[in-house]
């Protein structure tokens, strides 16, 4: 090190540091890795998007998988349940009534519910790339 | 709040189409003409799907 700290090379170490505590805050709220980057539509669009699938698929009486769910398709649903962080607690805890598979709309939840764990997955994956500076 | 099948499809498209859009193209306008035409052939391809298994249905 020269001792002459560009702003640029400043930028790089910085970042080189982050990505890792980023990706796991964007993991827990989704959005939040965006907001720790100052990219607020960005981390608008993913905590609305991740929530409102969670939402709704609690009220369509989806079904969350939990770690102990048999089988190769209760673990893979697990898998895509918990990546929506925080959302997947909070549908535990509104689906206290229990999902409801025997209609349509309850396995129409269950992909809800899914679906927020992926779209955050891809928020992680996003927050991940811009902190580590391969995304703008 | 009732959400029917349709509903459920279009909120369903809706939202991830938002997220796609927003990982898949770098301006606002960019994103917001990307997330309409995928938002459209959600709609489009889940209707067409449906209709197609409308015979065997009964």
């Amino acid at each position: 090190m020269t001792g002459q700290i560009s702003e640029t090379g400043l930028k790089t170490k910085f970042n080189a540091t982050l990505p890792f505590p980023v990706a796991i805050a964007a993991w827990i709220v989704p959005g939040l890795g965006h907001a720790l980057l100052r990219c607020w539509p960005k981390a608008l669009v993913f905590f609305l998007a991740a929530a409102g699938l969670a939402i709704a698929g609690c009220e369509l009486r989806g079904e969350v998988f939990s770690w102990h769910s048999g089988g190769a398709f209760g673990s893979l649903g697990f898998i895509a349940d918990a990546g929506s962080g925080i959302c997947y607690f909070a549908a535990r805890i509104l689906e206290a009534g229990g999902p409801d598979i025997s209609r349509a709309a309850g396995d129409y939840g269950t992909r809800f519910i899914a679906a927020a764990g992926i779209v955050n997955l891809l928020g992680v994956l996003d927050a991940y790339g811009m902190a580590s500076g391969r995304r703008n | 709040m009732h959400l029917n099948h349709l509903l459920s499809m279009i909120l369903f498209a809706a939202l991830v189409s938002l997220a796609l859009a927003c990982v898949a193209r770098r301006t606002i306008a960019e994103r917001a003409k990307y997330a309409l035409w995928l938002l459209a052939l959600f709609v489009a391809v889940g209707v067409g799907i449906a209709w197609l298994m409308y015979p065997f249905s009964r």
